[in-house]
């Protein structure tokens, strides 16, 4: 097997090793990688549990194999779970774009409006369009639990803990990251929790649990668990659920000034894993 | 790559003085004669020559904060040679360490004594971000058999002092080896106390037989841990940063650098250093990774952070996704270590890859754990009978594990039990060149469990063909206990296993022309900081008694 060792020298250094004799083939070596975002401009909303994203395509067009380094920069207030991306990227035919993920999210009070975020390396550039939209409306007859911070006791692998409170309660789009489900199988209890932006007068919760055509929520869906506010500090139950079998329990209460609402998950109806689609919690 | 020789510098109190930067560029070849002193040659490990022609590549000769914070150290012994590592990482969880772009002069020094007093080699190597500022020095002309100490040095910061071994001349008959081997080391589920006990003892070499990292989330919060780590620490890792970020966060643990100073070690991989139970080029399925090119440029991830963060020759430096991890060490004709590699050119678990009955998939006589490359590697050895004690030094149970208790045979399908073909094969084989002394050591089960080697389980009449030593997890698992339910039926259903035990730690092993002597340390509690580390047994082979004696220490 011929080696090579093909540099390419700038900010971002790229060194690329060649694992087959060199190609007469017409592809470029010098500045050989190509960026590009999937989407190719994302929006993103000033609360901490409604993270937005992109795909990071990095494709190596030349003829060597290379390690590329990719540096991410974002404006204003918009943040990245991640300032570099570096990988092996193979000068395969056809060609073949490896794909990072990178996290966007913005404070509370970032100021709305358009922004980017920018990826580099030697040669290449892609900028994102980032678009921080306004709050949505948190008033009377609003979700208070939308995109706020949720904790869990744990939370299972493939979800993210912000599932359940990303304003979608539909449940035959499990399979896409659009809930919550523990980690642990077969243990109990699992508590979920979404911190309020600030102490409200809340009188009703809504709790989504798994009910899809493929996994109904009388065999997936939670059976017994329990409906906490917290008062000055203290866990108070609001409402006790046993024997669920529906997708969706509404529970209604006396008005209480709470900053924070968990759900106590005691036991599902398989017995396996807590799973919520969503948690909304109103005042009226 | 480049040779550089570098004065011999003795009697100088500050050791590092006048060893000018600009007498061993490494971008040209030079020897310099040094009267008085033998010549000392070092093969510089990072990546070879980017001569870039802007201000990227100017060298920095000071860092304004200290670099060394990932520790230092040694591995793969030779006779004559050990190689010394260090990444510079002033902001360890920072990309690149917090530097960048312009790569930074390290010089370093090997000693025969702790206090540096006659230093016999030194140099400067010329760390790369392209290497994520890690150095490896190949250093060459060492005596055999002996103890020295080695320190880098940027700018005004020194290193800690780490100590190494070489191993005894070819040919030569050492009195006795004393070394060690650890595995599994998840970081979020324990406290590294069986290293600080390891980094008291002092080992000729420490081997690591596999999952040195896991691809893993840390989790919130890092498990027992209770630090709050950087986001990145939160993610599975995929690309090469992730992983160069993982190395960084395991290796910034106090007591497993003590543990790299204390001895040279010699360190392969399992499957936790890409994925779990990666085989080949095929990933496990439902992870980040699901096709198998995009599970090929997550293992050139994988391979090349494994490479810059280990102690490893250019030999093992990684060409895209393919890594030669299978090599050997000699120590006299006392002892010879047959590292394997059992991920790379394996077939595919049988069965789905869980716990099954042998089956058709299992029992294929075409399918292997080494691929013939290795295997064909692995007993042309057998036939040369270089040393008494013929060590597997390697990721997973050789011997046939029953896991299910009562008359069913229910075997793990990712260890040699799912690969019977291939035990049958290096056993057998091992027997036919009449190897005089076969022991396995692995580690991946998270127990220590201890068994006599036979070809071929299914015939009770089997004789005992060599001994294996599965040392448990460093942290894996967490606190775990004496035996629990799967450890006390793997030793009522196999009467080949002749120890188990469910608890954390490592292993010890003096081995002497007479006698394989094992010594379980255990850990009674990894959760929290600073167990109490003890000797749960010590096990004994020998010389030429594939049987496994008890004594003492239950």
């Amino acid at each position: 097997m011929k080696r090579q060792i093909a540099v390419v020298a700038g900010s971002a250094t790229v060194l690329g090793v060649l694992t087959a004799v060199a190609s007469t083939a017409a592809r470029p070596d010098d500045d050989p990688v190509r960026l590009a975002a999937t989407p190719e401009a994302v929006q993103v909303v000033g609360l901490p549990c409604l993270p937005s994203s992109f795909q990071l395509g990095m494709t190596n067009i030349g003829s060597a194999d290379l390690y590329a380094d990719v540096e991410l920069a974002a404006d204003g207030p918009v943040v990245l779970d991640r300032r570099l991306v570096s990988s092996w990227l193979p000068a395969w035919e056809p060609d073949h774009t490896v794909n990072a993920r990178v996290g966007v999210t913005a404070p509370r009070d970032a100021e709305p409006g358009s922004y980017a975020v920018r990826a580099t390396t030697h040669g290449a550039e892609v900028t994102v369009p980032v678009e921080v939209l306004p709050q949505p409306p948190k008033g009377s007859g609003d979700d208070l639990a939308l995109g706020e911070q949720a904790v869990a006791s744990s939370t299972h692998a493939n979800f993210d803990v912000c599932g359940a409170v990303d304003g979608n309660t539909n449940s035959e789009q499990w399979d896409t990251l659009t809930g919550w489900n523990d980690g642990t199988s077969g243990v109990f209890p699992d508590t979920y929790d979404v911190a309020l932006a600030e102490p409200a007068p809340i009188s009703r919760v809504e709790t989504w649990t798994l009910d899809s055509t493929r996994y109904p929520a009388a065999r997936y869906g939670l059976r017994d668990f329990d409906v906490q506010v917290r008062v000055g500090g203290a866990w108070r139950t609001v409402h006790a659920v046993r024997g669920n079998t529906a997708g969706r329990v509404t529970s209604t209460f006396a008005p209480v000034t709470a900053d924070a609402v968990r759900i106590v998950g005691l036991a599902s109806n398989n017995r396996d894993y807590s799973r919520l689609i969503e948690v909304q919690v109103f005042t009226g | 790559m480049w040779l550089i020789c570098c004065p011999v510098m003795t009697g100088d109190r500050n050791p590092f003085r006048g060893l000018r930067l600009d007498a061993v560029d490494a971008t040209r070849r030079r020897f310099l004669t040094v009267t008085g002193a033998a010549m000392g040659l070092a093969v510089v490990g990072s990546l070879p020559g980017l001569a870039s022609a802007d201000g990227s590549a100017v060298e920095l000769t000071q860092l304004p904060e200290y670099p060394f914070a990932l520790g230092v150290a040694s591995g793969d012994p030779l006779s004559d040679s050990v190689v010394l590592w260090t990444r510079l990482a002033p902001r360890p969880l920072e990309p690149f360490g917090g530097l960048g772009p312009r790569p930074v002069m390290v010089q370093w020094q090997v000693a025969e004594d702790p206090a540096f007093r006659r230093v016999v080699r030194s140099g400067t190597a010329r760390a790369r971000r392209e290497g994520s500022y890690s150095v490896h020095i190949d250093v060459q002309g060492l005596r055999p058999w002996r103890e020295y100490w080695y320190r880098f040095r940027v700018g005004r910061h020194l290193s800690p002092v780490g100590r190494t071994r070489t191993a005894p001349e070819p040919g030569s008959s050492p009195q006795a080896l004393r070394f060690a081997f650890a595995s599994c080391q998840a970081y979020w589920e324990g406290f590294y106390t069986a290293y600080r006990d390891l980094a008291d003892q002092e080992h000729d070499v420490v081997f690591h037989l596999g999952d040195y990292l896991y691809e893993y989330s840390v989790g919130v919060g890092a498990g027992v841990r209770q630090q709050q780590l950087p986001a990145d620490t939160l993610r599975e890792t995929v690309t090469l940063d992730e992983y160069r970020g993982r190395y960084a966060l395991y290796k910034l643990d106090a007591d497993l650098q003590a543990a790299h100073a204390s001895a040279p070690w010699i360190v392969t991989m399992d499957d936790h250093e890409v994925e779990n139970n990666w085989a080949d080029e095929i990933p496990e399925g439902n992870t980040p990774t699901p096709t198998r090119n995009e599970f090929l440029v997550r293992r050139a991830n994988a391979f090349r952070a494994w490479w810059e963060h280990m102690p490893v020759r250019l030999s093992q430096q990684p060409i895209g996704p393919d890594l030669q991890l299978y090599r050997r060490f000699q120590y006299g004709d006392l002892v010879r270590f047959n590292l394997l590699d059992t991920r790379q050119y394996r077939d595919d678990q049988a069965a789905g890859d869980g716990s099954d009955p042998p089956n058709p998939g299992s029992l294929d006589p075409n399918r292997t754990i080494t691929g013939a490359e290795q295997e064909r590697w692995l007993l042309d050895g057998f036939a040369e009978r270089s040393a008494r004690w013929e060590v597997l030094a390697h990721q997973t149970a050789i011997a046939q594990l029953d896991t299910r208790a009562g008359a069913d045979v229910i075997v793990p399908m990712d260890t040699w039990d799912g690969y019977v073909a291939s035990r049958q094969r290096v056993l057998g084989g091992a027997a036919e060149r009449g190897v005089r002394n076969l022991i396995s050591i692995a580690g991946d089960l998270h127990r220590s469990v201890v068994s006599e080697l036979k070809a071929d389980y299914a015939d009770p009449n089997a004789p005992n063909i060599g001994t294996e030593f599965v040392g448990t997890s460093i942290s894996s698992g967490r606190d775990g206990m004496d035996n629990d339910e799967g450890g006390l039926t793997i030793l009522a259903e196999n009467p080949h296993v002749k120890f188990s035990n469910f608890q954390r730690g490592y292993v010890r092993v003096e081995v002497t022309p007479d006698q394989w002597l094992a010594d379980y340390r255990v850990v009674d509690r990894v959760t929290v900081p600073g167990g109490t580390v003890s000797t749960r047994t010590k096990l004994a082979v020998a010389d030429g008694d594939p049987s496994i004696h008890v004594v003492g220490g239950q």
